[in-house]
């Protein structure tokens, strides 16, 4: 392990900005047009915050500070997929019933025809 | 000394790549369009930063603990992308005027 001044000073620096990008990311959340606007956004700051994890984890010299980035990895796709899962599943559910009734409808029409 | 110099440089890409990432959303005016621009971010910032760390690391446990966000990042970011890319696909009203689209039958 190679840890000096200088490497200590860069990764710090680097963090930074990362920061600042997670801002620029927040920014792009709120005034993304439309909901997956924002669930991408979401999704690069998760992303941006495990770098930002590993490299303070190299910073301190604290191996478990890996543990929490991975932690947070499986918390970010959980909450990505239960999130565009809810979305799909509720649109299947709207098409079916829309073709239900559009079923009903014409049979109907089809009974008043006789 | 040549350790610090790789190490430094990978994280350096990888923030970067970051940049570039962040940059590409308020480039591009479409979600999927801009999903493209960021899954940069979740693959190749990730590996190199991590990279860059590992190798400022050497072996031992807390690298290989890096080893396995990567993989882990990298099976799960295609996952990610696909769901959000369906979403949006399914809940789009007008999705003709943004690209074309290709019907698909599904198969029960």
């Amino acid at each position: 392990m190679i840890q000096s001044d200088f490497v200590n000073s860069y990764l710090l620096g680097a963090c930074v900005v990362l920061g600042a990008l997670i801002l620029f990311s927040l920014v792009r959340a709120i005034r993304g047009s439309r909901f997956t606007d924002r669930i991408v956004a979401v999704n690069i700051i998760g992303t941006l915050t495990i770098i930002i994890m590993c490299i303070l984890s190299v910073y301190f010299q604290q191996p478990f500070l890996a543990d929490i980035a991975i932690v947070y990895a499986l918390l970010s796709f959980i909450a990505i997929v239960v999130l565009t899962r809810l979305v799909i599943v509720r649109r299947r559910a709207q098409e079916e019933r829309e073709r239900m009734e559009a079923e009903a409808a014409a049979a109907q029409a089809k009974g008043e025809g006789k | 000394m040549i350790q610090t110099i790789i190490g430094l440089t990978l994280v350096t890409l990888g923030v970067f790549v970051a940049c570039v990432a962040v940059l590409g959303t308020y480039r591009f005016h479409y979600v999927l369009n801009r999903m493209h621009a960021t899954a940069l971010c979740d693959t190749l910032g990730l590996l190199f930063v991590l990279a860059g760390l590992i190798v400022l690391l050497g072996v031992s446990w807390h690298s290989a603990k890096l080893v396995v966000i990567i993989v882990f990042m990298w099976l799960a970011s295609p996952v990610m992308s696909h769901l959000t890319g369906r979403a949006e696909i399914l809940t789009h009203t007008h999705i003709e005027d943004e690209c074309e689209v290709i019907p698909y039958e599904r198969r029960v």
